[in-house]
């Protein structure tokens, strides 16, 4: 089973497609939670997923904003997808008939 | 020295990959220098923490680097003292010159497996494996009062050590003939110097070679269950 930070992770880089590298990535996952991410929780995160096989790096392009240095970008696997889906899972699951959930739910209708 | 400086340093810690894209991200959110030399030390800090969750650091540390270097002062001491008693000239039936041979085969065997074995467990934990082999040496140093022998007596194993972290380092394991005679060689020349002498620290100082011998076994049985699959 993911971890939660492992999962806000997979879920952040597999919605930003072709674009999903650190900065992108970090960048995306404050304005999403609304919390501070530190790169050091970011790329030990990434690395423990990749050693996992839930995702795959490699070394992208240098780019001038980035003072010339390369980006390590990321894809989720197939075996990432089926990690979050199960996560996703249990959360809804889990989540079903608790009162912030209904709230929620009839807020949005 | 001034934030610049000192980030450029930290991010040294980082593999040169790593460093490429860890800088660049940082670059990119435009981060002060002071931020990302906090970002980078917490990274290695986090990277660290991490490798410590692994046995094999707390094993190189504390199983093998600790006990090892006090042994092997008492080895190196002891092949200075027998090389020391030596008659001159030697005389070939006597048994002095086999007795120091065999003690300075141990002494640099023993050393090069320990070395070898904490290098190929936890490279990147080598700095503390580094400081509990120093902690011993510092502490007998201090407190070694032999009129007759020099204090540096007891640092005989440095090189041979030395010679095996790096070999550690490029190689993880070695050749199973060759682990086998080293490891046989050790076990039989140690029962015979310590006959009647041999307790658990002693096997601090074997099981070294025989680990080796362990991982390279391993690594044939691995091999051999590929080529028949």
């Amino acid at each position: 089973m993911l971890g939660e930070f492992e999962y806000l992770l997979i879920s952040t880089a597999a919605a930003l497609e072709d674009m999903a590298y650190g900065a992108a990535i970090r960048e995306k996952l404050e304005a999403t939670t609304g919390r501070k991410c530190s790169i050091g929780a970011l790329y030990t995160t990434i690395e423990r997923l990749e050693a996992k096989g839930l995702v795959k790096t490699w070394m992208g392009e240098a780019t001038p904003e980035r003072g010339g240095r390369a980006k390590r970008m990321l894809r989720v696997t197939p075996k990432g997808v089926r990690a979050a889906t199960d996560f996703y899972e249990a959360v809804i699951g889990a989540s079903r008939d608790v009162s912030w959930a209904t709230i929620r739910t009839r807020g949005n209708i | 020295m001034t934030h610049w400086s000192l980030f450029e340093v930290a991010s040294r810690l980082l593999p040169r990959s790593d460093r490429e894209a860890v800088l660049g991200d940082l670059v990119e959110a435009n981060a002060s220098p002071r931020q990302i030399l906090l970002e980078v030390l917490g990274l290695v800090a986090r990277r660290q923490i991490a490798l410590w969750k692994n046995w094999q650091p707390w094993l190189a540390a504390l199983g093998i680097a600790l006990p090892a270097s006090l042994l092997l002062m008492g080895e190196s001491v002891s092949v200075i003292a027998t090389f020391r008693r030596m008659p001159w000239p030697i005389i070939a039936e006597h048994e002095a010159p086999l007795n120091l041979m065999s003690l300075v085969f141990l002494l640099i065997a023993c050393s090069w497996a320990a070395g070898f074995v904490v290098a190929s467990l936890s490279r990147r934990t080598l700095w503390t494996s580094g400081i509990a082999c120093l902690m011993p040496c510092l502490f007998c140093l201090a407190r070694f009062r032999t009129e007759s022998l020099s204090r540096f007596s007891l640092f005989l194993f440095i090189l041979p050590v030395a010679l095996g972290v790096c070999h550690g380092i490029r190689h993880t394991r070695i050749s199973l003939s060759f682990a086998s005679v080293l490891a046989v060689a050790v076990t039989m020349l140690t029962i015979i110097e310590r006959s009647g002498d041999f307790c658990w620290l002693t096997a601090a100082l074997l099981w070294p070679s025989w680990y080796i011998v362990a991982t390279a076994t391993g690594h044939m049985t691995k091999l051999e269950n590929r080529e028949t699959t």
